[in-house]
C-alpha cells in the first residue's frame, strides 16, 4: 500500500545528531576540555549521588573477609574507633574505612608521588610528572617496598590494608564513585602495597625535598667569603637548638671523616648557570612538659605539624584497638597505623628535622658518548631507567633517566626551573633508599614505655623528624630521628663534584647516636624546625631549612615562667600569634626612617608605635597588616640590590636580617670591613615605607586591612577547585609565629595530650572526616580550627562492648574467614 | 491524553532504566516512547522534555532536600551559578533537552516520507 511506513531521512539525520550530542555529553573529547555534562549532572548516577543525607545513618551489619568478628564505632564527629581481634582484621578495616571516606585523595596523592597525574588530567601536569620521575620517586618507593615486604610485620600490615582498600574499590559502581572521579572523568584503580610506599615517599619529598644546596652554591661563588658567612651562618647567633644546649653527647662510634680540599670537593659556576625561584619550606611545632611543671602533675605533649592546608585533609582521625594495642591519633589515608597520637601508655608528636639528606653532584659526561660519565678517573656507564608517562588524550611521553653512582640525573639543561642549575646534576637523597617507616609506626603504636618508643623510632629513617615524647610515668623526651650520613664538614652543603670518590656519601651513623634528650633539667623539650644541637655534637651535619623565630618564642614561653601549666595554657600557646620578628625589628625600622619623612597618613606609623601595638598578628589587627607589608618590602628592598637574582626565599633568614639590623652587628660589620654599604638598611627602610603605605592605601579601598584579609589563609581542595575550598579564614599568625597560619600552609593537626591517670586529649584539624564535598562532615572542624577551639578526643577502652554516649553509629562486622 | 500518557511513561520508564543503565538511557526511553506514540514532532519534543525534566527534577529535589543543599550549593559555585536553585534548573534543563531531542527524533523517524 502507498501509505506503508518508511523511515524518514530527516528522522535519521536528527537521530544521528541527537546521538552525537548525547555522546558528547557522556564522553566529551579531551580536546573540548569540558566535563561530561550529562553523565555528571544526572541526578541518579551523577554528582547528585554524592549529596549525602545530613541525617544519614551510617550504622550497618557487614560481612567482610576478615577472620573474626569486629566492631567499628563512629562517634558524633565520625571518628571511627576500630576494634579487631588481630592485626590483619584491624588493618583490613582501617584500609576499608580510609577508602570509604577518602579514596579519591589517596589515589591522587599517590598518583602525584609517582608522577602519574597527566594520565587523568592531561598535558597540563606533564612537567610536574616528569619532575617526579626525575626525582626518582618511584624508584625510591620500589626500594622501600622491598624492605617493607621483607619484614613480616609490615608485610602483613600492608597486605591487609591493601585488601581492605580493594574490597571497597571493587564494591563501587559509577554511581558510588567519589565526586571528583566524575568531575575529572576517570575511575579508581586497584590499590597496591606500592601505593602505600609511594605515599611514604610523598611525605618524604614534602618534608626533605627542598634544599638550599643549589642556591647556596650560587651565593658562595657570588659573595665574598666573610660576607657569605655573615649572612648565612650555619648556626645563627643565639640559636636555641632542639636538643638543649649543654646536653652531653656520647663519644661517636665512627671516626669523623676529613674534608677533601675545596678544589676537589666543590665545582664552581656562573650566575647564568642558575634558574630562578623555588618553593619555600615547611615548619612545625612540638613540645612536651614534664609533670613537675604542670598543674595536674602529669606530663603534657603538644604538636602542630605545619603542612599544606588542603581538603580533603591530609589527616584522618582514627582509634585502633587490637590485642596489645590501643592507639588514637592522626592517620594518613593511604597508609596503615597512626602517625601522630597517643596510646594508653605514651604520646608522641613530630616536627620536621631539616638536617640535609639530599645532595647534588655535578656530573661530567664523557665527551662524545651519551651513555658514559666520569667517576674516579674511570668512564662509568649510566644505568638507564625508562619512564612511560601516559597523558590523557595524547600519545605517551617516554623519558629516559640516567642513573649514576650518586642517583638519578635530575636537573638537566631543560629542567632548569625552580632554582635549578643548567648542568647535569645527580641527586643523592635518603628518600631513594629502601626504608621502613611503617615499621616504626607499627611498633610506636604498640610501645608501652620509653625503651620501646626508642626501639620503634629507630626504624624511622626518612623524612627525619624531631620526635617529642611524654608518658604516663611523667617522662618526657625528644629524639632528632632519621638516618644520617657520617659527613665531612660542609659535605653536601653545596653542589659537589660528582666525578671524585671523595665526595661520595660515607657510612651511615648508627641511629642510637642521633641527638636526643630524656627528662632534661629544664623540665620541657621543644622543637620548631631549628638547628638540632649546639656545636658539641660530634658528627657533622648541614642545614636544609632551619628557622628560629618560633623556637625562640616557644622556649621563651616555657622557660621563663614559673607557672604550673594547664591544658588551657597549651591551647593558648598553640594560638599564640606574637611575632618575635616584629618585636625585634619595628624599633630599628623606625630608627632607619628619615625623621623628615612625610608620606601618607601618620596613623600608619602611629599604629606601629611600640606602646600601642603588642606585636601580635591578630586576625583583625590593622597594625599587624601594616607591619607585615612594610617588613616584606623592607626585606626585599634590603637584599635585592645586593643579592640581585637570588630568589626571595634564599635571602638571609629574616631572623638573621633582624640581627644584622642591630647596632652591635652594625659595629662589628664596620670594624671587620665586611658590608661597607651597611646603610642599605636605611635606604631600604625609606623606600619600603612608601611602598607599604601605597599598598595599604590600595587594600583600604578594596578588601580592607584586617590582617586575616590581607594574608588570606585558605584551605584548598586538592584539585584546586575554589568551589570546594575555603578562603579568607579569620585566623591570625604567620609562618614565624607559633600559630603558623600562612596563605595555604599552617597547623595541619593541633594536638594536646595530658598523660595523667586518665588520658586527656584534644585535637583539631582544618577539615573533616569525610572527603566528600557533598557531606556535612567535609569541613566541619574548620570553624573550630579557625577559632582555636579543640575537640575532646574520645579514647575508648580496649573492650568488645562500648557504652560511651558519644558513639553514634556502629558497624558490626562479621568475619567470613573465621 | 496521549500527550500526558507519554510524559508519564517517559518519566517512569526513565526512572526504572536509570537504575540499571547509564544516564543516556533517558534518551533511549524517550526515543522509543515517541516512536510508539507517534505524535506531531513539536508535541513529541515537549513530551520528551517534560517527561525527563519531571523525573530529573524529582530526583534532584529528593537528593537536595535531605542534603540541606550542601552539594548543590558547592556545585553551583563550581559552575559559576548564583544559586543552588539555578544548578537544579540547569540539571533539569539538560535532562529535558536530551529527552526532548530524542523524542523529537523518534517522532520524525515514524513520519511518512
Amino acid at each position: 500500500m502507498a501509505s506503508s511506513r518508511r523511515i524518514s531521512p530527516l528522522g535519521v539525520l536528527v537521530l544521528i545528531i541527537v546521538t552525537i550530542v548525547v555522546y558528547i555529553l557522556d564522553k566529551p573529547p579531551v580536546l573540548l576540555g569540558i566535563p561530561a555534562i550529562g553523565r555528571l549532572l544526572d541526578p541518579v548516577n551523577g554528582c547528585w549521588a554524592s549529596a549525602e543525607p545530613v541525617n544519614k545513618n551510617f550504622s550497618a551489619d557487614l560481612k567482610f573477609p576478615v577472620t573474626h568478628n569486629a566492631s567499628v564505632w563512629f562517634d558524633k564527629r565520625m571518628v571511627p574507633h576500630i576494634h579487631a581481634d588481630n592485626d590483619h582484621d584491624l588493618y583490613f578495616l582501617e584500609g576499608y574505612i580510609h577508602a570509604y571516606f577518602r579514596l579519591w585523595q589517596m589515589d591522587m596523592e599517590t598518583r602525584a608521588a609517582a608522577g602519574r597525574v597527566s594520565e587523568v588530567i592531561g598535558t597540563k601536569t606533564l612537567e610536574y610528572d616528569r619532575k617526579q620521575r626525575r626525582k626518582g620517586m618511584v624508584c625510591g618507593a620500589e626500594n622501600s617496598l622491598k624492605v617493607m615486604e621483607a619484614d613480616p610485620r609490615t608485610k602483613a600490615m600492608m597486605d591487609a590494608y591493601t585488601e581492605g582498600v580493594n574490597l571497597f574499590i571493587t564494591s563501587l559502581n559509577y554511581r558510588a564513585y567519589p565526586l571528583e572521579y566524575k568531575l575529572i572523568g576517570f575511575s579508581p584503580e586497584s590499590w597496591t602495597n606500592l601505593r602505600t610506599a609511594l605515599l611514604m615517599k610523598y611525605m618524604a619529598d614534602d618534608l626533605t625535598g627542598s634544599t638550599d644546596d643549589i642556591a647556596l652554591t650560587y651565593l658562595r661563588d657570588y659573595l665574598p667569603k666573610e660576607e657569605f658567612d655573615l649572612l648565612y651562618p650555619e648556626r645563627i647567633q643565639g640559636a636555641s637548638p632542639v636538643i638543649p644546649a649543654g646536653t652531653v653527647f656520647d663519644k661517636p662510634s665512627l671516626a669523623i671523616p676529613v674534608a677533601p680540599p675545596d678544589s676537589i670537593a666543590f665545582p664552581h659556576f656562573n650566575a647564568a648557570d642558575f634558574g630562578e625561584k623555588r618553593e619555600d619550606g615547611k615548619g612545625s611545632n612540638n613540645w612536651a612538659i614534664s609533670g613537675a611543671r604542670t598543674a595536674s602533675g602529669a606530663a603534657i605533649l603538644c604538636n602542630d605539624p605545619h603542612l599544606g592546608l588542603n581538603l580533603p585533609s591530609l589527616w584522618y582521625e582514627v582509634q585502633l584497638q587490637a590485642p596489645g594495642m590501643n592507639v588514637y591519633g592522626a592517620s594518613l589515608p593511604g597508609a596503615p597505623g597512626v602517625v601522630i597520637g597517643f596510646n594508653d601508655s605514651l604520646t608522641w608528636g613530630l616536627t620536621n628535622n631539616y638536617r640535609d639528606v639530599k645532595d647534588f653532584y655535578l656530573i661530567k659526561p664523557v665527551a662524545g658518548d651519551k651513555n658514559k660519565y666520569w667517576f674516579a678517573g674511570k668512564q662509568l656507564e649510566f644505568t638507564k631507567r625508562i619512564e612511560h608517562i601516559y597523558v590523557k588524550g595524547k600519545p605517551e611521553v617516554i623519558d629516559t633517566i640516567d642513573y649514576t653512582i650518586h642517583g638519578p640525573v635530575t636537573y638537566e639543561a631543560q629542567n632548569a626551573k625552580d632554582g635549578g642549575l643548567r648542568k647535569p646534576l645527580a641527586m643523592c637523597w635518603m628518600g631513594h633508599k629502601g626504608t621502613n617507616e611503617l615499621l616504626a609506626v607499627y611498633l610506636l603504636n604498640r610501645a608501652a614505655n620509653y625503651n620501646q618508643f626508642v626501639d620503634a623510632i629507630l626504624n624511622f629513617q626518612c623524612p627525619a623528624q624531631n620526635m617529642a615524647y611524654a608518658d604516663r610515668s611523667g617522662n618526657i623526651a625528644l629524639w632528632t630521628q632519621g638516618q644520617f650520613v657520617n659527613e665531612w664538614k660542609d659535605q653536601g652543603r653545596f653542589v659537589m663534584n660528582g666525578s671524585d670518590s671523595a665526595t661520595l656519601w660515607g657510612q651511615l651513623i648508627p641511629m642510637r647516636e642521633n641527638p636526643h634528650v630524656l627528662n632534661p633539667q629544664q623540665g620541657f623539650v621543644s622543637s620548631a624546625n631549628q638547628v638540632t644541637t649546639d656545636s658539641t655534637y660530634p658528627y657533622n651535619y648541614t642545614n636544609s631549612g632551619w628557622v628560629n623565630l618560633r623556637a625562640w618564642r616557644i622556649n621563651q614561653l616555657l622557660a621563663f615562667s614559673d607557672k604550673k601549666f594547664t591544658i588551657q595554657d597549651m591551647f593558648k600557646m598553640q594560638q599564640d600569634t606574637h611575632s618575635m620578628l616584629a618585636g625585634g625589628t619595628v624599633g630599628n625600622m623606625f630608627k632607619f626612617l628619615d625623621s623628615s619623612i612625610q608620606y601618607g597618613d601618620s596613623k600608619y606609623l602611629d599604629s606601629l608605635n611600640k606602646c600601642s601595638w603588642n606585636c601580635n598578628l591578630d586576625p583583625e589587627s590593622k597594625a599587624a597588616s601594616f607591619y607585615q607589608v612594610w617588613w616584606a618590602f623592607f626585606y626585599r628592598d634590603a637584599w635585592e640590590p645586593k643579592l640581585k637574582n637570588v630568589p626571595y626565599d634564599q635571602y638571609p633568614l629574616q631572623e638573621r636580617t633582624m640581627q644584622l639590623m642591630t647596632k652591635e652587628v652594625e659595629d662589628t660589620v664596620h670594624h671587620t670591613g665586611v658590608m661597607k654599604d651597611a646603610d642599605f638598611f636605611k635606604k631600604a627602610a625609606n623606600k619600603s615605607y612608601k611602598e607599604a603605605v601605597d599598598s595599604i592605601h590600595i587594600l583600604e579601598k578594596t578588601i580592607g586591612t584586617d590582617w586575616y584579609k590581607v594574608k588570606n589563609t585558605s584551605v584548598t581542595h586538592l584539585a584546586k577547585l575554589p568551589a570546594f575550598s575555603f578562603d579568607h579564614l579569620k585566623i591570625g599568625g604567620w609562618g614565624n609565629t607559633i600559630n603558623a597560619a600562612k596563605g595555604n600552609h599552617g597547623p595541619s593537626w593541633r594536638m594536646v595530650v595530658q598523660m595523667g591517670k586518665e588520658i586527656e586529649a584534644y585535637g583539631v584539624y582544618p577539615g573533616g572526616q569525610s572527603g566528600n564535598p557533598g557531606s556535612k562532615y567535609y569541613a566541619d572542624f574548620l570553624p573550630q580550627w579557625v577559632d582555636g577551639k579543640y575537640n575532646k578526643l574520645d579514647f575508648l577502652p580496649n573492650t568488645d562492648k562500648q557504652n560511651d554516649s558519644t558513639i553514634k553509629y556502629v558497624w558490626n562486622v562479621q568475619g567470613l574467614k573465621g | 491524553m496521549k500527550f500526558l500518557l507519554s510524559v508519564i511513561l517517559i518519566a517512569l520508564l526513565s526512572a526504572v532504566a536509570e537504575n540499571f543503565f547509564s544516564w543516556w538511557s533517558i534518551a533511549v526511553v524517550s526515543f522509543i516512547v515517541a516512536v510508539f506514540f507517534s505524535q506531531k514532532p513539536g508535541k513529541s519534543f515537549l513530551s520528551g522534555f517534560c517527561g525527563v525534566a519531571v523525573f530529573w527534577l524529582v530526583a534532584c529535589l529528593m537528593h537536595d532536600m535531605v542534603n540541606d543543599h550542601i552539594l548543590s550549593i558547592r556545585m553551583a559555585v563550581l559552575f559559576h551559578l548564583p544559586s543552588y536553585g539555578l544548578f537544579i534548573a540547569v540539571t533539569v534543563l539538560i535532562g529535558g533537552l536530551v529527552g526532548g531531542l530524542s523524542a523529537w527524533a523518534g517522532s520524525l523517524i515514524r513520519r511518512r516520507a
